[in-house]
């Protein structure tokens, strides 16, 4: 095994470099789902509350696409509630701690050329590699170790918290394995990360479709086999040992592909470019365009997916009001409205979330350029700061339209056909579009990282981390309403439940409006490079 | 020097902190048109902070500085319009062609001249269909100094422009530079290689710790430096070794072998005259001899 020789000392040098992020990660996720934990036990303390939970959100297809297959529910616990809040938004952190995670050390780490150094002294063809997977697999079953130890002093059942804390570790195992092959596969981190988010993605639909379809569909999802654990209902241990052998198998595989390809490179070889510059890269919008193009294109693709899983059950809810009038009241109950229509203000604000991830993406872009020191040669020609930022903001706004439009596009066309009424197409985009200005304050806040403070600038990761933890979790959190306020996603009118109106969409492009300027202003003023 | 021209870079006491640590300590440097200006300094010493100044990428503290007569940090887009700029090391996008980045580069710069754009590519032996993540260190840097040179710029601001080029390159690298002299631009080349500075630049500025220790001519800086001289005469010298100005005095198989401090090379040359000369070879001082005496002051100090 001389292909693996130095991979113990890597290990300390990988927990070396990351001791921080490391620990942020793991202490941050135990801590969501402890707390979740500790919310639900609260809220869901008596037998009636339980049942009245699984009667409510039982059969809903719309939450089965994003909960869960819902095990247990016909011998419901408030273990089966836990399951059916935290399982599935945990396995996607943990999977999306995974690839970022091994993605850093192992092919930007060959983009940096820093791997040559390090192989250059006496350390095995896979050892980088296999120090990052044992030091990340690791750091997956720490999380899982706190989250069940947290479950369990919270009072919930011993062997079923013990079961969806290792469903957790489980998917981020997987996802350890498939980022490894990945990294293999194509020439760069930022190929790795979209590849990667690409396969968590289908992992995502797949495991959705099969959910609400009750089939097998199911199985052929990594998320699927950590669901079919079933966590306080009946445990079935062997999903688990599937999940370990599968990620064994992957990160073997991924040494196998290692050991055909060169450092440095991908196993797809590259095509030579073009001599000359097209007209079209040209200025700095046209380099932004050329450098983002591929990102925004998988982006808008992926929101176009999501659109179209979302509106597809739009027929469900509706027979589910057929099949449920109880429900029907709560719902018309509680917004007034057309169900509907509630679930579809919810799907745009849902999908508006996630652009939001698009717009510090491609804010911070920007960022990159600088910290990379290529902005010295644009800043060297004729080219004034607040046009090469303006550049990168403005494609990023531009990218967010797209990809809201394509969300809204999709949702609308699949619930169009589903419930045979055309205008829902041009009523998702509306509802869409009316995310914007949501998404530009995210925009903005990254930009004035960006533009007025660069060495904070990656603080626009953690403020997209808060909407998204206080929309997608905020009711199971039980977190205080003036928190909720703070998210300018929970400011916007619930189009189409709602008409589009009110000061909240003026005053939040007016704050976008001041971050940029702010950006812009700051930028001009400070000094740009790599201190 | 007084010269009847405005000078292309003029810095005056320049000051540049970053938090606690000072970069720039009132540093000195005139460069001229039709100039080729070495700026050479120990790693650290504040070159590439000085040219990030002089691009108006860094504002300074204090002191005073102007580029083409201009405020490099207010008139920075009008005087990137009018220099150009090789950085140390060059990061190039990895999936752009470095044909691709030649021309964004210049287009961004208003313009290159395409039969230079042409003759400087073929000169540099530069694939121009390569994506730039494949390119070696010294193919990155022969794009970077094809999309600067191709330019009309009047002010070439060049950052080791050599480093990882080949000798072949470097002698190209050379003649170009050589070419924008004559064609009346003014050149400021940082380099570690001082066989370089001395085949090309005019005058030279040395810097350490951000503050200005020597500039002048090459002439002028011999001057102010010691030249070898080994010599045979027919008579004992014995005195010399306490002559004014001689210093490391030695004497072996007949040769008297020491070093004279310029401006008292007259008067040994006068002493000697009347013992016999049989032999006498004199050695200029080296721009690393220059160099070197600088740095070593400073291992001194350190120690």
């Amino acid at each position: 095994m001389t292909t693996l020789v130095g991979t113990g000392r890597l290990m300390r040098f990988v927990v070396r470099r990351d001791r921080l992020r490391l620990v942020v990660w793991v202490v941050g996720m135990a801590t969501v789902v402890a707390v979740s934990a500790q919310s639900l036990d609260r809220v869901y303390a008596t037998r009636q509350a339980v049942e009245s939970y699984v009667r409510l959100f039982g059969d809903n297809p719309a939450l089965v696409a994003f909960a869960g297959p819902g095990y247990g529910f016909d011998d419901p616990s408030i273990g089966v509630i836990l399951v059916n809040e935290t399982q599935l938004w945990g396995m996607v952190a943990m999977a999306l701690m995974s690839v970022f995670l091994v993605i850093r050390h192992t092919r930007a780490e060959e983009d940096s050329e820093r791997a040559e150094l390090l192989r250059s002294a006496v350390v095995g063809r896979h050892a980088p590699t296999a120090a990052a997977v044992v030091v990340i697999a690791v750091a997956e079953m720490i999380v899982g170790l706190l989250a069940a130890v947290s479950f369990v002093a919270i009072g919930y059942p011993v062997v079923g918290s013990l079961a969806l804390a290792a469903s957790y570790s489980a998917v981020g195992l997987v996802f350890v394995g498939v980022t490894a092959v990945v990294a293999q596969l194509v020439g760069s981190a930022r190929a790795a990360l979209g590849l990667a988010s690409l396969v968590l993605v289908v992992a995502f639909v797949v495991r959705a479709v099969g959910d609400i379809g009750h089939n097998a569909l199911v199985w052929a999802s990594p998320i699927g086999w950590a669901q079919a654990v079933r966590a306080y209902a009946d445990e079935r241990w062997w999903v688990l040992a599937l999940c370990a052998v599968v990620a064994v198998g992957l990160v073997a595989s991924a040494f196998a592909l290692a050991s055909r390809r060169d450092v440095g490179a991908g196993l797809v070889p590259p095509r030579a470019g073009s001599a000359s510059a097209p007209a079209r890269l040209s200025g700095p919008v046209g380099l932004v365009v050329r450098l983002e193009r591929a990102t925004v294109a998988a982006w808008v693709l992926g929101m176009a997916l999501m659109g179209l899983v979302y509106g597809s059950i739009a027929d469900d809810v509706e027979s589910m009001l057929v099949d449920n009038p109880q429900l029907a009241d709560y719902f018309a109950r509680l917004e007034g409205a057309d169900i509907t229509d509630v679930y579809f203000a919810t799907t745009a604000r849902m999908l508006a979330l996630v652009v939001g991830g698009l717009a510090v993406a491609a804010t911070l872009a920007a960022h990159r350029e600088e910290r990379s020191g290529r902005v010295e040669a644009l800043l060297a020609a004729a080219v004034d700061r607040r046009r090469w930022l303006g550049a990168h903001l403005g494609v990023a706004a531009f990218a967010c339209v797209l990809a809201v439009l394509a969300g809204g596009a999709g949702a609308g066309l699949s619930a169009a056909l589903v419930l045979d009424e055309p205008s829902r197409v041009g009523q998702q985009v509306v509802a869409a579009l009316a995310t914007l200005p949501a998404v530009f304050v995210v925009l903005g806040v990254a930009a004035l990282g960006v533009g007025v403070a660069p060495r904070m600038a990656g603080a626009a990761w953690g403020v997209l981390a808060f909407v998204a933890v206080v929309g997608f979790l905020g009711e199971a959190l039980d977190l205080p309403h003036w928190l909720i306020d703070v998210s300018p996603f929970e400011r916007l009118p619930a189009v189409p439940a709602e008409s589009f109106g009110g000061a909240a969409p003026a005053v939040l492009s007016a704050v976008a409006v001041a971050l940029v300027l702010m950006s812009l202003w700051g930028v001009r003023r400070r000094d740009v490079g790599v201190h | 020097m007084v010269r009847g021209v405005t000078p292309a870079i003029r810095c005056a006491g320049l000051t540049k902190r970053f938090g606690a640590a000072t970069a720039l300590d009132g540093l000195d440097l005139d460069v001229f048109p039709g100039e080729i200006h070495g700026f050479l300094g120990p790693n650290g010493a504040g070159k590439t902070v000085t040219m990030r100044i002089l691009l108006g990428l860094l504002q300074c503290d204090g002191g005073e500085v102007t580029v083409l007569g201009c405020d490099p940090w207010s008139d920075a887009v009008a005087l990137h319009r009018r220099m150009a700029y090789v950085p140390g090391d060059t990061n190039l996008w990895p999936n752009l062609t470095g044909g691709e980045i030649i021309d964004l580069l210049g287009d961004l710069r208003g313009g290159l001249d395409p039969a230079r754009r042409a003759h400087l590519v073929q000169r540099f032996e530069l694939d121009l269909r390569i994506k730039a993540r494949a390119y070696s260190k010294g193919n990155r840097q022969k794009v970077a100094l094809v999309a600067a040179m191709a330019s009309d710029a009047e002010l070439l601001v060049l950052d080791e422009p050599t480093s990882g080029l080949d000798p072949i390159m470097e002698a190209i690298f050379r003649e170009h530079v050589l070419e924008a002299r004559a064609a009346g631009r003014a050149v400021l080349l940082s380099s570690h290689v001082l066989a370089e500075v001395e085949q090309v630049c005019d005058r030279v500025t040395i810097i350490r710790h951000g503050r200005t220790v020597e500039s002048g001519s090459l002439d002028d800086l011999r001057h102010l430096t010691r030249t070898t001289i080994d010599v045979r005469v027919r008579r004992p010298a014995t005195d010399l070794a306490h002559l004014d100005g001689v210093h490391d005095f030695r004497e072996h198989d007949g040769h008297l072998v020491f070093e004279v401090d310029g401006e008292r090379l007259e008067a040994v040359v006068a002493h000697l005259a009347p013992l016999g000369v049989q032999s006498l070879t004199s050695q200029p001082p080296t721009l690393e001899a220059l160099f070197l005496r600088h740095y070593r002051d400073q291992l001194d100090e350190s120690t």
